[in-house]
């Protein structure tokens, strides 16, 4: 069977509780696996240092998971004017917005804790506001058509209807007002998510890298190249993971799939516990 | 009315395609490595080989995995490939402290870990219900990790970590590592990944559709195998030797040229084919 014949095989919100149990199970064995190699020596800073290091990592990532389904998303038929949201897949738009605020984290990491948490957030959010902004206009301007929405009558925000705009047989088009918000909202999530893995690495990294010996005026160089590349990659997991969870569009945080939201958590805090030990055990004493 | 959408026929099955891809890949990496390990970085393209090798092997998996239909295209795949891959080419360059020839088999063995878990988590956990799932991701994680890996000995001639974080100069005898101007200081592997991203989800999101040949789509994968092998050759000049650096080079650009040239001529075959065709043939029931 072909790709552009084939249907999304995901079963539409239904939560897993077995499958879900087991994996929440999985994250705890890896924060213990953490804390057993931080009591045996092999990570450096004793056992407590690596343990709060992966569960911060665990937390960015149940952001970032929670942050994806407040992206707009509209693929290929948004491109036609045919569905709402930005004409673009789940995975790209959230690593955009994400990377964005990793950015503007990386860069304030040396302001302190809170401040490149706060960079990162409003990174990830502006990155998102001038996408929204640019395809709102695209939208309008370019292809002359207005911002409806097709899942609900009214805007949850504004209150303004929307049936009267929604073109016939399409989804709705344009950006509405609450999926311009819940993109926004989305782009904080993940920027601070992002940035939060990315402080966490870059941390014991700092710490790990003076317990082996490599030390010298541009080690903090290699811990930020280090911590970045792992970040990105991290990022780039959790946002498929979500992406695949959300199957295509979504128009934002008023769209029935965005109920879907804690599978996608409780699969970020899985994938990223084994992500998130193997990228220590780069740093791990041989 | 449907639309009638004819199978792609695969004229090698993926079993046996991902075993070429895996021995050949395999092959090349640990050539590479014997050649840096003897000292020398004149080998240090055939880590390009090897990224092709992976590409071809992972450009069938691709395929097999999105002839489901995700729902989210076919870059989200390579994305992940490469975002798990990472992670388990730099933890396997750790362990070259125990021995260097390890590094390339236990990269694929972490990333087969680590793309298991993945592959469990978004078929059981994210309840995609696809059979291949779990498999298929676990290949592209190996996949991933195999082509960075190939990359990363074509840009710098090494696979140790020691190597890849610090750029070793001898002064007066004196060994002295620059960590900032590194492959990883320098975020150099940042191209690497999206190149080997790029390359890996193109081929197929690029081919895919009424009309896909598998020799066309493994082609397309090889061309752009190559052409990210010339990038990773021209950032080669900075950390192997000049004549090695023009060794990969070189190659890359012949295997770049003759794939794209096939390529070309594959395209026109099937073009060809395509005009006479009836997309809609039940239209007249």
């Amino acid at each position: 069977m072909s790709a552009i014949a084939a249907k999304p095989a995901g079963n539409a919100g239904a939560f897993q509780p077995v499958a879900s149990v087991i994996a929440i199970i999985l994250a705890i064995v890896f924060i213990g696996v953490a804390y057993l190699l931080g009591n045996m020596g092999i990570f450096s800073g004793g056992a407590m240092v690596p343990m709060m290091t992966l569960v911060g990592i665990i937390v960015g990532a149940a952001l970032i998971a929670f942050g994806v389904h407040f992206v707009p998303v509209g693929g290929a038929p948004a491109a036609m004017g045919q569905s709402p949201g930005i004409a673009t897949g789940v995975a790209m738009l959230a690593t955009g917005a994400g990377l964005a605020g990793l950015f503007g984290g990386a860069w304030a990491a040396s302001l302190g804790f809170g401040v490149a948490l706060a960079g990162g957030a409003i990174g990830g959010g502006l990155m998102m506001a001038v996408t929204c902004l640019m395809v709102n206009i695209s939208y309008v301007y370019g292809m002359g058509i207005p911002a409806a929405s097709g899942k609900v009558a009214k805007d949850p925000i504004t209150g303004d209807s929307q049936a009267e705009y929604k073109s016939q047989g399409t989804e709705g088009h344009g950006l509405p007002f609450i999926s311009y918000v819940g993109g926004v909202i989305g782009g904080l999530f993940g920027g601070l998510g992002g940035t939060l893995i990315y402080v966490q690495l870059l941390n014991f990294y700092n710490a790990s890298f003076a317990a082996v010996g490599i030390v010298g005026e541009d080690a903090p160089v290699l811990a930020v190249g280090l911590a970045g590349i792992f970040a990105i990659g991290m990022f780039l997991v959790i946002a498929v993971l979500s992406a695949y969870n959300i199957t295509g569009t979504i128009e934002g945080p008023h769209d029935p799939k965005f109920k879907r939201f804690p599978r996608a958590i409780v699969a970020a805090i899985c994938a990223s516990g084994i992500c998130g030990l193997v990228a220590m055990l780069v740093v791990a004493v041989l | 009315m449907s639309v009638k959408v004819e199978a792609s026929h695969d004229g090698i099955p993926h079993n046996k395609v991902m075993a070429m891809g895996l021995i050949l890949a395999l092959v090349s990496l640990y050539i590479a490595v014997a050649g840096a390990y003897a000292g020398y970085d004149y080998l240090a393209f055939f880590g390009g080989i090897a990224a092709v090798g992976a590409l071809i092997w992972g450009n069938s998996t691709i395929k097999k995995l999105c002839s489901y239909g995700i729902g989210t295209g076919v870059p989200s795949a390579g994305m992940l490939a490469f975002g798990s891959g990472v992670l388990a080419m730099l933890f396997a360059a750790k362990l070259a402290v125990i021995n260097v020839f390890l590094v390339p088999i236990a990269g694929l063995i972490i990333a087969l870990i680590v793309g298991l878990v993945l592959g469990w988590i978004s078929n059981s956990v994210l309840n995609m219900k696809i059979p291949v799932m779990t498999r298929s991701i676990a290949e592209l994680a190996a996949v991933g990790c195999v082509a960075l890996m190939g990359l990363t000995v074509v840009a710098t001639g090494h696979v140790a970590f020691s190597e890849i974080t610090a750029f070793n100069l001898d002064i007066f005898g004196i060994t002295v590592s620059f960590y900032d101007v590194s492959y990883i200081g320098a975020g150099l592997i940042a191209v690497s990944f999206m190149l080997g991203a790029i390359a890996l989800q193109h081929p197929f999101n690029a081919c895919l559709g009424p009309g896909e040949k598998q020799d066309r789509t493994n082609m397309l994968a090889i061309e752009c195998g190559f052409l990210s092998m010339i990038v990773m050759a021209v950032i080669s000049f900075a950390f192997v030797s000049l004549v090695a650096a023009w060794i990969s080079l070189v190659i890359a650009l012949i295997g770049w040229f003759v794939s794209y040239k096939k390529y070309f001529a594959l395209s026109k075959r099937d073009a060809a084919a395509w005009l006479d065709a009836k997309p809609f043939s039940d239209a007249e029931e």
